[in-house]
């Protein structure tokens, strides 16, 4: 990057380029990656290439009280309060997912709600029963240190905080759903190797 | 960025800074706006959540979730060495705010039935389009049905999978 603003400021200060392009240039070689990795992403030929994960719905007999918990333990803020569920997002709004260039990728959130697990789908039609289990969820937290995020943890009243090796932990949420933390190194590669 | 640069310019035509820093403060800008805007620290106190780290997903054979949703989402696999479970990664490098979904099957012991479940997952696509997105997924073998930016499908195991553009999912809208 270095190089090329070096050289465009070259053919700007020789009159090769106006100062418009020049702007231009640098501006669009400073956001490419995020636009490559889009463009990528929009070449896909059979199924879809997710950026990142949208949301995770949660139900359980209380939202409230599991809202609560979330946004103790993890400082999430509620918005988007209805009658049945919370939204949870992972930061602020206007801020951009961690290490997300693309502009078209919302922040992750937790909608967390109670509802009839077996009501028919909006459109009227059966919901299909799932066989699997989403026995647990990792969450992602800066400066994932064991010992201090378990003190941090036992300190709020979290339940059954238990170590799983150097880069995770899991503990019970308010409704015993197991919930597990980690740092950046736990990644695909790295869990269950 | 451009009005970034646009200032940069301006400062050094006017003679505030030289040549070699505007180069880097280019250079940095760049590096900067790939890194993503969010703050990494943690707070003095409490916990500062990035992001999902992974799901896991258990269920009666794992490979015939994995092979579904490697096909579906188009995920690399990791750590499959036939025992039982799998990785498929997607978003940002892993390491680097990447996720991943772990397939795995039920343990030894049937599971327990839960006070709160995990009922399904969304997924965001970037540069959404209705059309091809749809084509994409029923070339992949699924039944799209939802609405203008969103739709769901349903994999092997009857679990709810919601693909969603940032109009048909947003949790500030």
């Amino acid at each position: 990057m270095f190089g090329l603003a070096a050289t465009k400021l070259n053919e700007f200060e020789e009159g090769k380029i106006s100062r418009r392009k020049l702007i231009e240039a640098l501006t669009l070689a400073a956001t490419a990656t995020g636009a490559a990795g889009s463009a990528r992403a929009a070449s896909a030929q059979v199924g879809v290439k997710p950026a990142l994960i949208n949301h995770v719905s949660y139900t359980c007999p209380n939202f409230k009280q599991a809202a609560d918990w979330y946004s103790k333990v993890f400082n999430l803020d509620q918005v988007g309060v209805k009658d049945t569920e919370i939204t949870l997002p992972f930061g602020k709004m206007g801020e951009q997912p961690y290490n997300v260039t693309a502009k078209d990728v919302p922040l992750t959130f937790l909608l967390v709600r109670t509802r009839d697990g077996n009501a028919p789908l909006a459109n009227g039609q059966p919901r299909p029963k799932a066989t699997n289990l989403v026995n647990h969820m990792a969450y992602t937290v800066a400066d994932f240190e064991p010992n201090r995020v378990k003190a941090e943890l036992e300190a709020m009243g979290v339940k059954n905080v238990r170590g799983t090796g150097p880069n995770a932990l899991h503990m019970d949420d308010v409704f015993g759903y197991d919930v597990e933390i980690c740092g950046l190194a736990n990644t695909a590669l790295t869990d269950g190797a | 960025m451009e009005r970034f640069i646009a200032d940069l310019v301006k400062d050094f035509e006017k003679g505030k800074i030289n040549r070699r820093q505007f180069c880097e403060t280019v250079a940095l800008a760049a590096t900067v706006f790939a890194a993503g805007s969010a703050a990494q620290a943690a707070p003095a106190r409490g916990l500062k959540m990035l992001g999902v780290n992974h799901v896991s997903y258990a269920c009666a054979d794992y490979r015939v979730a994995r092979d579904w949703y490697a096909k579906v989402l188009n995920t690399p696999i990791y750590n499959d060495k036939g025992m039982g479970r799998a990785n498929l990664a997607f978003g940002p490098e892993q390491g680097k705010g990447g996720q991943f979904l772990i397939t795995r099957n039920f343990g030894p012991n049937p599971p327990k039935p839960a006070a709160a479940t995990v009922d399904h997952i969304c997924y965001t696509v970037a540069n959404w389009d209705d059309t091809r997105v749809n084509a994409d997924l029923k070339a992949a073998g699924t039944n799209p049905v939802g609405r203008k930016g969103s739709v769901n499908i349903y994999d092997p195991y009857g679990f709810q999978v919601q693909i969603s553009s940032i109009d048909g999912e947003n949790p500030f809208i």
